[in-house]
């Protein structure tokens, strides 16, 4: 019944993406009130969701319902931060596949024993540090996928028309117009490798914490534990790099795509192949 | 006397070709070495060819504008003239024949008048053509190759590009190079106005993509130019006050210290060879930390290896991978080449009449000749003082020949014109005459010379 509702902000998202093949800024400016209005359905649905259950562990398709909301949320605050709209075109679809999955995924229940108490808030919070840490890496996915796209066309000179101010065409300004460069977007990543990662590895140390307490081992050497171990050395070693050794553009693009592929697997693993860790019947 | 135009351009030939050619035009001597071998291109009995011409050189294109010699009309010599050019710039076996066009009269004069006119440019409507066409007419006026042909021709040429200009909306916004370094530099940079840019040579192109640059807020510039002067004469004439506080000139000596620093840098250096290679960049893009270096090469033949836009973060962007990517707006700019297509056949029309009408000179001038030969001989007999008989046989002579000659210059027009040319001068058997007096355009300005038959003072004469 609830998972029905989930297909009202999918279906507007959808519908939104009629409106960019308009190519008129009338047309962008209702695909942006549009997607706006779709997260303000995923919002509502949300806390409409905590209203009638409490803040409890949820099913596996609120999980992933949660995490597109999570994943909105990143997103707008980052488009208003950098005041760079146009990510919303390329995040939108993920958002959207994230709410299908969601319709889509089983709706298994919580184990009640394992996970009780202080143990229970724990959880939560392990949870919610790493759907946080993985959002923020999936926008620098994308803006890593933007990146090495536009960077192509640059260096290949393929594709790249430049038009007088005044005969811009719509839809040309829309894709490839001003803020829409290199070094933003590299600062863009950056900037999600910088917040990104504390949380991460927060959430990690919180897993490692509730594992010991729990299984009452530290490690046992499971691939989710060794995937996550993969992705978390991935991320240090590209953070320490572009510190240390200033790494950037394609290089850093390289490394954030391949870093969320490691969490991709990594989640699956963690709540298809080994729902017990988590709670999950 | 046939207009010819053979050349090269952005459209027919790549920029290495391009490059090639360049080089061996760079300079004013240079040019009057290839000028000096082309005056001597003799045909089978030894006649030349060419009776004047001129270089025109630009980053995009390199053309040769001949008059030939009027023992050439329709003689179909371009193809030998083509063959001399493509083997002084290549090797006789590369075959590059192809990559050069060539234009005869109609063609010829309607291809020169687009060029001016901005309209076969790579990017339409941009206002240098104009002056490195005038600078090529001096060029061959200083070198003596400019005769009566080219010198109606260019004048020509230069009242089609400002009718054109005046007229038509084809130079009201075009989409210029600079403005396309702008553009592809914000692709590349978030925020200009923290940039520094490096500017090596003080050319045209060079100050308008400044200009450019400093209108986005650019405030740090260095230029280094290889005459130190040229660059404060350049920065002190080409800038507005309020500009010149954003630039600084530097030694060209000392610009590789400037590299690590340069965010962006322009390249439009007279240079023949490379001025910043793959060696030079890749130990700055380590200096640097990475961050992205945009470099433009504005000149031909180019001032920065190719091989530079290998290196990870490098971005390098010469003159020919700007062109490609303007698209100016494509409407309105062909509604407008209609328009200038109209000035510049009108007068491509006149001009061919008046070419056309210099065909009948020599003819014109033997009747005329033959008429004050007989009245010569008849009247000395009876006049002893010669300027009264001058006078006088001058007078008879304008009367007889008066409305003669202005028939002979509409017949011109006709389309049986020619076979009525021919009548005439089988009537005066005036043949012969006509043919003898045929001087290189080279002699025809030496003092205490007869004037030739397409002497400017002979063509005052018969009008």
């Amino acid at each position: 019944m609830f998972r029905d509702l989930y297909l009202v902000p999918l279906l507007i998202f959808i519908f939104s993406y009629i409106f960019i093949y308009l190519g008129n800024k009338k047309a962008y400016n209702i695909f942006l009130y549009l997607i706006y209005g779709g997260f303000a359905a995923q919002s509502a649905l949300l806390f409409g969701w905590l209203y009638v259950n409490g803040f409890n562990l949820m099913p596996v398709d609120n999980i992933v319902f949660f995490n597109a909301w999570l994943l909105m949320v990143v997103v707008v605050l980052f488009t208003l931060f950098y005041r760079a709209r146009y990510i919303l075109v390329y995040i939108t679809p993920v958002v959207a596949l994230n709410l299908l999955i969601a319709f889509f995924a089983p709706h298994n229940a919580v184990k009640p024993l394992a996970f009780q108490g202080q143990d229970l808030s724990v959880l939560l919070l392990h949870i919610i540090l790493v759907l946080i840490g993985d959002s923020i890496f999936a926008l620098a996915f994308i803006i890593s996928l933007i990146y090495i796209l536009q960077e192509r066309k640059i260096k290949l000179k393929k594709n790249l028309k430049l038009f007088n101010k005044k005969e811009i065409p719509f839809y040309e300004f829309f894709y490839l117009g001003k803020g829409y460069n290199l070094e933003l977007l590299d600062s863009i990543n950056y900037q999600c490798l910088k917040i990104g990662f504390p949380l991460i590895t927060l959430g990690i140390a919180v897993g490692i914490y509730l594992s010991s307490s729990i299984f009452k081992s530290f490690m046992i050497a499971k691939p989710i534990e060794i995937i996550s171990l993969i992705t978390w050395l991935i991320y240090a070693v590209l953070l320490h790099e572009r510190i240390a050794r200033g790494v950037r553009g394609k290089k850093a693009a390289v490394f954030s795509i391949i870093g969320f592929l490691f969490i991709v697997s990594s989640l699956s693993f963690s709540l298809y192949l080994f729902p017990k860790f988590h709670g999950l019947k | 006397m046939d207009i010819l135009i053979i050349g090269l351009n952005h459209k027919s030939a790549g920029i290495g070709e391009r490059e090639i050619v360049s080089k061996k035009l760079l300079t004013p001597e240079l040019r009057l070495k290839f000028y000096e071998s082309i005056k001597e291109l003799k045909d089978e009995a030894g006649g030349r060819i060419i009776a004047e011409s001129a270089v025109l050189t630009t980053c995009n294109r390199s053309e040769f504008i001949f008059s030939l010699s009027p023992s050439h009309t329709r003689s179909g010599k371009g193809h030998l003239i083509k063959n001399f050019i493509s083997d002084y710039f290549f090797s006789p076996d590369s075959e590059k024949e192809d990559i050069f066009y060539m234009f005869l009269n109609k063609d010829a004069v309607m291809h020169l008048f687009k060029v001016a006119s901005s309209l076969d440019s790579m990017v339409v409507g941009e206002p240098q053509i104009l002056g490195q066409i005038k600078d090529a007419y001096n060029e061959s006026c200083d070198f003596k190759m400019a005769g009566p042909a080219l010198n109606k021709l260019f004048h020509k040429t230069f009242y089609c590009a400002k009718k054109v200009r005046t007229e038509t909306k084809i130079a009201s916004s075009p989409v210029s190079i600079s403005y396309a370094a702008v553009e592809l530099s914000r692709k590349i940079f978030n925020n200009l106005q923290e940039k520094k840019i490096l500017l090596l040579g003080a050319g045209e192109t060079g100050r308008l993509t400044l200009r450019h640059f400093i209108k986005f807020g650019v405030r740090n510039i260095h230029v280094a130019n290889r005459t130190r002067e040229k660059a404060f004469d350049f920065i002190e004439e080409a800038f507005e006050p309020e500009e010149k506080k954003c630039l600084n000139v530097i030694d060209f000596s000392e610009y590789f210290r400037l590299l690590p620093s340069s965010d962006i840098i322009l390249c439009s250096t007279s240079s023949d060879e490379y001025v910043l290679k793959y060696g030079d960049i890749m130990p700055i893009i380590k200096l640097r930390k990475q961050k992205p270096l945009f470099l433009i090469d504005i000149s031909v033949p180019r001032n920065i290896d190719p091989e530079v836009n290998k290196i990870s973060n490098v971005y390098l962007f010469d003159i020919d991978d700007i062109g490609k990517m303007i698209e100016g707006n494509m409407e309105t700019r062909k509604k407008e080449s209609e328009n200038a297509e109209g000035i510049i056949h009108s007068i491509a029309k006149e001009f061919l009449e008046w070419k056309e009408s210099l065909n009948v000179v020599p003819v014109i001038v033997s009747l005329r000749n033959k008429v004050k030969d007989v009245l010569e001989r008849e009247l000395s007999n009876y006049i002893e003082k010669k300027d009264e008989k001058d006078l006088i046989i001058n007078s008879i002579t304008n009367k007889i020949l008066h409305e003669p000659v202005t028939l002979i210059k509409k017949t011109v027009r006709d389309s049986d014109g020619p076979s009525k040319i021919e009548m005439l001068k089988s009537l005066f058997n005036l043949g012969a005459e006509g043919e003898k007096d045929e001087e290189a355009p080279g002699n025809r300005n030496k003092k205490g010379s007869k004037p030739s038959k397409n002497h400017p003072e002979r063509i005052k004469l018969i009008k």
